[in-house]
């Protein structure tokens, strides 16, 4: 699970827009594949983003989520070099992290 | 001996913190998984509201497609200009998964937030925002033209 996840930020006037993208099949479990057999959900439960490791976002989802989810935040501070650093954990405990440095 | 009561009281008070925090962390776990699990909007909200008052508000802005052309990727914006939202929760009334996603907030988060859902059918999109021990609500109707088996 390398590399599943994207940080992208651009500061603005007065605040800094963060996008994240993950790559995750989310499947909720109702799903069928090609033979017709349900696929076992698999989908994100918790994403939190820590910003120089103080904790300042954390999101609840389940398999309502699109595939690939895709979020967008606005940090109110950010300055030069903050680290962000994102982390989610799935249904099958799988993890990934990721960090960004701000420009 | 005061120094030895001292010390008992304060190690009683934070064993009495560590178990409070292990507890929380499970009961939290559990709650969460039971929000996600519930498959009846009207049960769910119910139970998250639990009796506090609801105020329809148009401080809150959920922007979202008035056609969406496909569910399986629907975007949706959530603004606001409130200062000191907590927690912000979305739902759709008719996904066999009703709550979409539950954002907990911090003062360094601005209520400026897009996400991309599924949307099962036609649908009403709902957003509670919990505000200063308020609940502000809004919501929108999604015109779904192909909700796709399994989505949501």
């Amino acid at each position: 699970m390398a590399n599943s996840i994207k940080i992208r930020s651009q500061r603005r006037d007065g605040y800094t827009e963060v996008k994240l993208l993950i790559t995750h099949p989310m499947e909720n479990g109702r799903n069928r594949d090609a033979n017709g057999d349900l696929i076992p959900a698999h989908f994100i439960e918790q994403l939190q983003v820590k910003l120089n490791d103080q904790l300042i976002l954390t999101t609840n989802m389940a398999g309502s989520i699109a595939k690939n989810p895709f979020f967008t935040f606005r940090l109110k501070a950010g300055n030069s070099g903050d680290r962000l650093s994102a982390e989610w954990t799935d249904n099958k405990q799988n993890k990934d992290h990721a960090e960004h440095a701000l420009d | 001996m005061p120094s030895r009561r001292l010390f008992l009281q304060h190690s009683g008070i934070l064993l009495a913190g560590a178990l409070l925090t292990g507890k929380s962390a499970n009961v939290r776990a559990e709650r969460l998984a039971k929000h996600f699990a519930a498959d009846d909007f009207i049960t769910l909200y119910a139970q998250l509201i639990d009796q506090r008052t609801v105020i329809n508000s148009d401080k809150l802005n959920l922007i979202l497609p008035k056609i969406a052309e496909d569910g399986a990727v629907v975007p949706v914006s959530i603004a606001s200009e409130l200062e000191g939202i907590e927690k912000l929760y979305l739902f759709a009334d008719k996904n066999p998964t009703p709550l979409l996603a539950e954002f907990e907030l911090t003062p360094l988060i601005a209520p400026q937030l897009t996400a991309r859902i599924k949307l099962a059918e036609s649908c009403t999109v709902i957003l509670l925002a919990e505000y200063k021990g308020a609940l502000l609500r809004t919501s929108r109707w999604v015109n779904v033209m192909r909700g796709g088996c399994g989505t949501g």
